[in-house]
């Protein structure tokens, strides 16, 4: 099958492992044999080494191309439209059921999980990044008008900038528009709210680094907007200085990611309106997933529940579709899991009952980017022979063909994400807050198993204080165990002056790391910081 | 310089702004992608930043007058490349390069070289490295043409605003 160059009729293929969207294409480079290809494009500007992983993945070795079922013997072959009727069949009858579906396919296809949730009596929600979630509510919440919510693109025409979060570490490509910026007002202005050893903060005039505590870099906001920076530590006076140069810039522009310690992001969001409420400036939010807003609006409107409500209610029958939920340990209590989705992951292996589904970006459909940013994909590539798409699939298992997905209304509604508590680490102790990077998505249940990623990283690396590394006998390089509140990890240290002491960061890319943080409903929030110690192995 | 080097020399070359350099290794990935999954681009760090290394396509490359397998060679658009059925992974190459561009990889027991990405040459396409990054830091440009930008060209190979001064 040939990818031909997209006609100007035909909606380009998005990568939408992040929201900037960027547009793909493929090139054969052989018989079944593909190449990302990186022309001038509508809309093209640059592509990360997320989006050059996703070519690969259309033709992963591991991917799932064949519905089964565990049995004792060992793995069951059975037919597509025979494991599509089970499914909706145990649904229906082994309650009290629920479906989880992982945030990144397309709104449409959201919308008819919540259709077969209706047809099949079962409870639904739809899972994205924490922090994407808590951006998303945070701003939905505002009286930000939508006007005032805009893509990376429209950073082009700031004169002043401040970025929240390591941006052009977690959106390289968003990057882009701020170096127009920059070239077009070479004295413009650029704050930082976030780690000093972050990228992005080469790149800034002004650096305020928060704790890692829930809520500081949402306090850190406040205080730009009310000029009160009590408490912020002797850093602050960047803030009133950002606060000035906002208020005097003509087009004023916030950059908001959420990756400075989850449970932060709803505050943050709403933060980041008041200021801009107050300034006038637009905001360009950054989310992990490429249709965070979408998923969260598609799934608000079609009667989507809080996945961790979902959780804690105690199905006895879940389908979870295209997501990794971790451990078995989370689904706990659940006694038919079933699983839908293109890789095999955790849930997968756990699962009784697993169906294929293709990519996201293996069909055709429609995103929400942002507030205003609706756009709609073509397909990449079409899906290995005998995988159906996720509306496919759900269709067969009863769900009608023709849900269109809603996301004409803000997300609100959820509950404030309350703020975990800020850890106070004792002596030799640091306090870890994972993060996102340009090189896995997400929690790296799409790219860990891809072979860039693996041999630019093929290990967790901890970004820590020079300080913190001399005084725990480490060097730079060196591989540590890094033991957590629910375990201990192997990683590799990586010192730099510009950290804070105390603080350290890796990627959340790595299940082994995730797993030390003990993250659960009622123990811990979901990307919370936690403290950890570091020893030699 | 020995007849296997003589020929026409490229008239572009990959230059690297370092003052826009984001440290996010898209060429990287361009590169391993188009390449069979191995990359001609390394990184080193310099001081606090990490910084792509790419092949500087010499006049007189040492890489082409040490390969015993005459694995590497300038070809009819001057761009030196390796063949890759003919590298024997002696390393004669890696030690030879006065810039440390080349890297011995393990897999295939090939090792990694940048052509300048030959085949979108041919289209009219920039490498690929040029193609992805997305600040703009890798340019496929003539010194002269960098210079019209305003930018400084140090060693012909990178560039910034300030000939000292780094952000």
């Amino acid at each position: 099958m040939c990818s031909e160059p997209s006609s100007d009729a035909a909606p380009a293929a998005r990568c939408l492992l992040c929201n900037v969207g960027c547009p793909v294409r493929v090139i054969r480079s052989g018989p079944d044999q593909y190449l990302p290809d990186y022309v001038p494009h509508a809309g093209y500007a640059g592509l990360c080494g997320r989006g050059s992983v996703l070519v690969e993945l259309l033709d992963h070795p591991e991917r799932i191309h064949e519905s089964h079922r565990h049995a004792p013997g060992g793995r069951v072959v059975i037919g597509t439209e025979t494991a599509a009727k089970e499914i909706a069949e145990t649904l229906r009858s082994a309650g009290p059921a629920a479906i989880l579906v992982d945030g990144n396919f397309d709104v449409d296809a959201i919308a008819a999980v919540g259709r077969l949730a209706a047809a099949v009596g079962a409870r639904w929600s739809v899972c994205v990044e924490a922090s994407d979630a808590g951006l998303v509510h945070g701003l939905d919440s505002s009286a930000l008008g939508a006007a005032s919510l805009v893509g990376p693109e429209a950073l082009a025409a700031a004169d002043a900038v401040l970025i929240i979060g390591n941006a052009y570490a977690t959106h390289p490509v968003a990057a882009h528009w701020i170096f127009e910026a920059k070239t077009s007002h070479p004295r413009m202005k650029i704050f930082a709210i976030m780690d000093a050893c972050g990228v992005t903060a080469g790149f800034a005039g002004a650096v305020f680094q928060p704790r890692l505590a829930p809520g500081e870099a949402a306090r850190a906001v406040d205080a730009i907007a009310s000029g009160k920076a009590d408490g912020l530590g002797p850093d602050s006076k960047v803030l009133a200085a950002c606060a000035k140069a906002l208020g005097e810039a003509e087009k004023p522009a916030i950059v908001v990611g959420a990756n400075l310690g989850y449970a932060d992001a709803q505050a943050l969001g709403k933060a980041v309106a008041k200021l801009a409420a107050k300034v006038g400036a637009t905001v360009c939010p950054l989310t992990t997933y490429g249709n965070a807003w979408g998923a969260m609006r598609a799934g608000a409107a079609a009667g989507a529940g809080c996945p961790i409500e979902l959780m804690k209610s105690g199905p006895k029958t879940l389908l979870v579709i295209g997501r990794d939920m971790g451990k078995p340990a989370a689904l706990k209590g659940v006694e038919r899991l079933m699983y839908v989705g293109p890789m095999p992951n955790e849930t997968s292996r756990a699962a009784s009952l697993v169906m294929p589904a293709a990519f996201a970006f293996e069909s055709a459909g429609r995103a929400l980017l942002g507030p205003g940013r609706e756009v709609s994909f073509g397909p990449l590539l079409a899906p290995p022979a005998g995988v159906p798409t996720l509306r496919e699939v759900l269709a067969m298992m009863g769900a009608g063909a023709d849900a269109r997905g809603d996301v004409s209304k803000p997300a609100a509604g959820a509950p404030d994400v309350p703020c975990g508590k800020a850890e106070q680490p004792a002596d030799g102790a640091i306090v870890l807050a994972l993060a996102c990077d340009p090189f896995d998505f997400a929690d790296g249940s799409l790219t860990r198993q891809a072979s860039w990623p693996r041999s630019v990283r093929p290990r967790p690396v901890l970004a820590m204080a020079a300080s913190d590394a001399g005084a725990a006998g480490l060097v730079n390089g060196e591989v540590v165990r890094v033991d957590g509140p629910a375990g201990s990890a192997r990683v590799e240290v990586q010192t730099s002056e510009a950290q804070r002491p105390g603080q350290a960061r890796a990627s959340a890319a790595f299940a082994e790391l995730r797993s030390i943080f003990g993250w659960a409903p009622g123990v811990r929030v979901v990307g919370d910081p936690a403290t950890v110690r570091l020893r030699k192995v | 310089m020995s007849e296997a080097i003589a020929g026409r020399e490229v008239e572009r070359r990959v230059v690297l702004d370092l003052d826009r350099c984001i440290e996010c290794k898209s060429c990287m990935a361009a590169c391993w992608y188009g390449h069979g999954r191995m990359t001609g681009i390394n990184f080193v760090e310099v001081g606090p930043a990490v910084l792509p290394l790419v092949c500087r396509q010499c006049d007189e490359p040492a890489c082409v007058e040490v390969c015993p397998a005459k694995a590497m060679e300038r070809g009819p658009t001057g761009v030196v490349a390796r063949a890759a059925f003919s590298c024997r992974a002696c390393g004669s190459c890696v030690r030879a390069c006065p810039f440390g561009v080349l890297s011995l990889e393990m897999v295939g027991h090939q090792v990694a070289k940048c052509d300048l990405c030959d085949d979108r040459l041919e289209r009219g396409l920039e490498p690929r490295c040029v193609a992805v990054c997305p600040t703009g830091a890798l340019r496929f440009a003539t010194p002269p043409e960098i210079e019209s930008q305003g930018l400084t060209v140090l060693g012909g190979r990178v560039a910034g605003d300030h000939p000292i001064r780094r952000r």
